[in-house]
């Protein structure tokens, strides 16, 4: 691991000295040294379950039984409340929206703390005032603060997150993700504010996956892994591939080359006119046997609303579903599974995992009428067939007696993938498999993508990383406003044929 | 790479004694209960008629709670209705004896399956609140038992015609609460000892019981691992309704009297003892054996306060602050967790 940083005279906006944080089992964070100057991008990075999560926890004032020093400009503070975090400083913009969205916006902003009149009333003038003045500083001066919330757009309501944070005046500000709703043009809107912040002196802790953006805002990148800080560099002495090494412990070569494989041209899955109204229309497309088929399109396309059709969750409207060559209807989701159409849903905590139950429980959920003999299920008999497939996915720690809400992110999407591999499924749709998991697990994950497909079985893949895409797909289709507007094969895909293509335009649109 | 090869270094021990305790759990109440009963009542807590009379005690509520129990692990809280559910049993049973005590007590049990079919499917399938839900069930069926019977009280045997095949039906339900197995055993006990095995069974050894754990977690996982949630919904409050009938019928038998007042408080009683055995009020944590050790501990703790000397009416405070006890460890205890 890395020396310990030498407390030198120059003054950091923020001092963490061996900071470790220990949970019932884990020592989550260990010893970790970390400072931020004045006026700098602070990238930190790490896979999932390397500890940045609470180590910033930390720093929010949730713990109040970590150990080691944490110093604000050179005092020296205890943060052992979220309220004593503000008081000193710290400004959190989370990742999950924390707005209310049934209320406006200058309440949001100033919640807490509205200026009142008469001791009784609520200065509305005033608190207006005060909402544009803040709304100003993240450059969203046109936007009337009386207006709710849930009226603005998703980017402008990160962008309100943040004036929210500035309105207690904070001296650092943590941005954990901040940008995974975002498009890349808000992605600039979003930067060229976090310059200006920069400009005024504030530090800024910037948190995301996505090694492009760190290159583009941050001045230096704090590397952890395991809980302990490997690394902290001038971003101008990194590339990606030293940062990805750092990240995950060794060289990783690149994980988006493409393998060629046999594609049959049996017709697995083919839909005709599948139609469920305000979602989709008239949508025609087939897939192959090993195959790996990509939807193409923008959030809000309709490709999540497909896929939960095709297995049942949700009813269409008219048009029919041929699997291998047979037309199938199924009443509910449990009939695809046994029909061989299996979907990882794109939100893991909602919809994938059960938490708080064993990886077993949680990989055999799908199977367990298929493995029980009339009305007795007895789950002991298929240890071996869980460890085989947590194996296969590098699931750590391979345990399946485990709880899954003790493993990290990365880990449980893991979890999450060997659940519908242990479904025996030969049409798998997934839905977002990579979303927020670090570079080993997403490497891991296209692995056994690839494996499958192999074995001549066939894959939907609904993505909105596009080196992703790239990377694994043998065929696109265009989704837009629900309706199939192309087709691009094999040779065509790069990331900019998808995106022109996504957006309605180029050559592959029909 | 090959992520099983690395060492976590971070994984340092858990209290053995804490993981332990966490196991045994409400069997280390049991058993201090126990050692509290036996200094109270100055030796007197072992006698045969103590022991009856906590068998008995225990029965009733030992019933009801093994069916409640699914209802809890699936997630959905408690069964509002179960106190008309053991009123409306005990009336049909009753007022259907001159079919013969069989076929009476039949009926009495159909009703109690088809008023938890009814809340499973409006649960289950059409996802109404289960507290609401249940509340307004349990109220509507207690119009239905008022209008039905006028308010009145039923009476097996002079609901019973004057022939000897009534009369003898009206007699062996007198019976059932009151025959005893050696000395000391009532057959309530033993009932309800049988009805808690199989509840086990059904909960630990079958399917069902393995869905109804990943309902109880997260419904909308379970749904999006293909788990028909309505199906397995409604068997749950059907076994719920079917205990909670068993246990109205024994009640009346017992008190030898069927009115709409029959059952009254077992709703949070049973819940009570479903929470101290351990199983979680927000669902998917839990075991039958756990909740047989809270219904234990919670007849014992009542014994003891009998050996007190308290009132009935004290009693009602204690049981109040017991439950409310109960919710709030139950919630905090996740909280730990992270799971609220």
């Amino acid at each position: 691991m890395a020396e310990a940083m030498p407390r030198s005279e120059e003054r950091y906006a923020l001092e963490m000295r061996s900071v470790s944080k220990r949970f019932p089992g884990t020592l989550a964070v260990n010893k970790v040294d970390f400072c931020v100057k004045k006026g700098e991008v602070h990238a930190l990075l790490g896979e999932n379950g390397a500890g940045k999560s609470t180590l910033m926890k930390v720093l929010s004032g949730l713990y109040s039984d970590y150990t080691g020093d944490i110093y604000i400009d050179g005092e020296k503070r205890l943060l052992h409340s979220p309220n004593m975090a503000k008081e000193y400083g710290i400004g959190m913009v989370y990742q999950e929206l924390s707005l209310a969205q049934r209320i406006s916006i200058y309440e949001n902003l100033l919640v807490g703390r509205l200026p009142k009149k008469n001791a009784l009333f609520i200065d509305k003038k005033k608190a207006v005032a005060e909402a544009k003045e803040l709304l100003r500083q993240v450059g969203l001066e046109h936007l009337d603060p009386t207006m709710d919330v849930s009226e603005i757009s998703q980017c402008d309501a990160q962008l309100v997150e943040i004036a929210k944070v500035l309105g207690s005046k904070p001296k650092i500000i943590v941005m954990d993700e901040p940008t995974s709703a975002l498009s890349s043009e808000e992605v600039q809107r979003l930067f060229g504010i976090i310059r200006n912040l920069k400009a005024q002196g504030l530090a800024i802790i910037y948190i995301s996956h996505h090694l492009a953006e760190i290159f583009e805002i941050a001045d230096t990148v704090t590397i952890m892994r395991d809980g302990e800080r490997v690394d902290t560099l001038p971003i101008s002495e990194v590339n990606t591939e030293s940062l990805v090494e750092k990240m995950v412990g060794k060289p990783v070569n690149n994980f988006y080359t493409r393998e060629a494989h046999e594609i049959s041209s049996e017709e697995v899955l083919r839909v005709e006119d599948y139609t469920r109204w305000g979602f989709f229309h008239h949508v025609n497309f087939s897939l192959h046997k090993g195959e790996v088929l990509v939807i193409c399109g923008l959030a809000g396309s309709g490709r999540t609303e497909i896929a939960r059709s095709l297995v049942s969750i949700d009813q269409i409207n008219q048009g029919k579903l041929f699997i291998h060559g047979k037309e199938t209807h199924f009443r509910n989701f449990g009939e695809a599974i046994k029909g061989g159409i299996g979907y990882l849903s794109e939100n893991r905590k909602l919809y994938g995992l059960a938490l708080p139950q064993t990886v077993q429980d949680n990989v055999l959920s799908c199977v367990i009428d298929k493995y029980s003999k009339g009305i007795l299920y007895n789950p002991a008999k298929h240890t071996a067939l869980v460890q085989e497939k947590i194996d296969e996915m590098q699931v750590y720690p391979a345990d399946p007696q485990r709880q899954v809400n003790s493993f990290s992110g990365g880990n449980q999407q893991k979890v999450l993938m060997a659940k519908w591999l242990a479904a025996d499924v030969d049409i798998l749709i997934l839905d977002e498999p990579t979303r927020g998991v670090d570079v080993g697990a997403k490497q891991t994950i296209h692995e056994a993508i690839r494996r499958f497909v192999k074995q001549g079985k066939s894959v939907i893949l609904l993505s909105s990383d596009l080196p992703e895409v790239v990377g694994l797909c043998d065929r696109a289709v265009i989704l837009r406003e629900g309706h199939i507007i192309g087709e691009i094969l094999k040779e065509g895909i790069t990331e900019n044929s998808l995106l022109i293509a996504a957006n309605g335009e180029g050559e592959y649109v029909k | 790479m090959n992520g099983a090869q690395k060492v976590d270094k971070r994984k340092v021990e858990i209290n053995k004694f804490s993981l332990i305790f966490n196991k045994l759990g409400i069997y280390v109440v049991v058993l201090l209960l126990i050692v509290a009963g036996v200094i109270l009542s100055g030796g007197q807590f072992f006698s045969a008629s103590n022991i009856q009379s906590i068998l008995e005690a225990s029965a009733l509520i030992g019933m009801v709670s093994a069916g409640l129990m699914f209802v809890v692990y699936s997630g959905n809280m408690n069964d509002m209705s179960i106190p008309m559910t053991m009123a409306m049993a005990g009336m049909l049973t009753v007022q259907f004896i001159n079919l013969g005590f069989i076929p009476a007590l039949l009926i009495g049990i159909a009703s109690g399956a088809l008023i938890g079919f009814i809340n499973g499917l409006m649960i289950g399938k059409f996802r109404a609140h289960p507290i609401i839900w249940s509340w307004g069930f349990n109220l509507l069926l207690s119009g239905i038992v008022r209008v039905v019977w006028q308010g009145k009280q039923l009476y097996a045997d002079t609901v019973a015609k004057p022939t000897e095949f009534a009369q003898r039906a009206a007699n062996t339900f007198y019976a059932i609460s009151r025959t005893y197995l050696t000395s000391f055993i009532s057959l309530m006990a033993v009932v309800m000892i049988v009805m808690f095995v199989i509840a086990w069974f059904i909960h630990s050894k079958t399917s069902f019981g393995q869905k109804l754990k990943i309902i109880g977690t997260n419904y909308d996982v379970a749904k999006f691992s293909g788990i028909n949630c309505t199906k397995v919904l409604i068997t749950a409050y059907m076994i719920c309704g079917v205990c909670a009938a068993t246990g109205g019928i024994f009640f009346s038998a017992l008190r030898k009297t069927s009115s709409y007042e029959n059952g009254m408080g077992y709703d949070f009683s049973c819940l009570t003892t479903v929470l101290l055995g351990g199983v979680q009020l927000c669902g998917g944590k839990g075991s039958v054996i756990g909740a047989f050790g809270g219904v234990l501990a919670y007849s014992i703790l009542n014994n003891i306060l009998s050996w007190i000397g308290l009132d009935t009416y004290s009693k009602y405070l204690v049981q109040g602050i017991v439950f409310l006890f109960i919710v709030w460890l139950n919630t905090y205890s996740n909280r730990k967790l992270g799971k609220a």
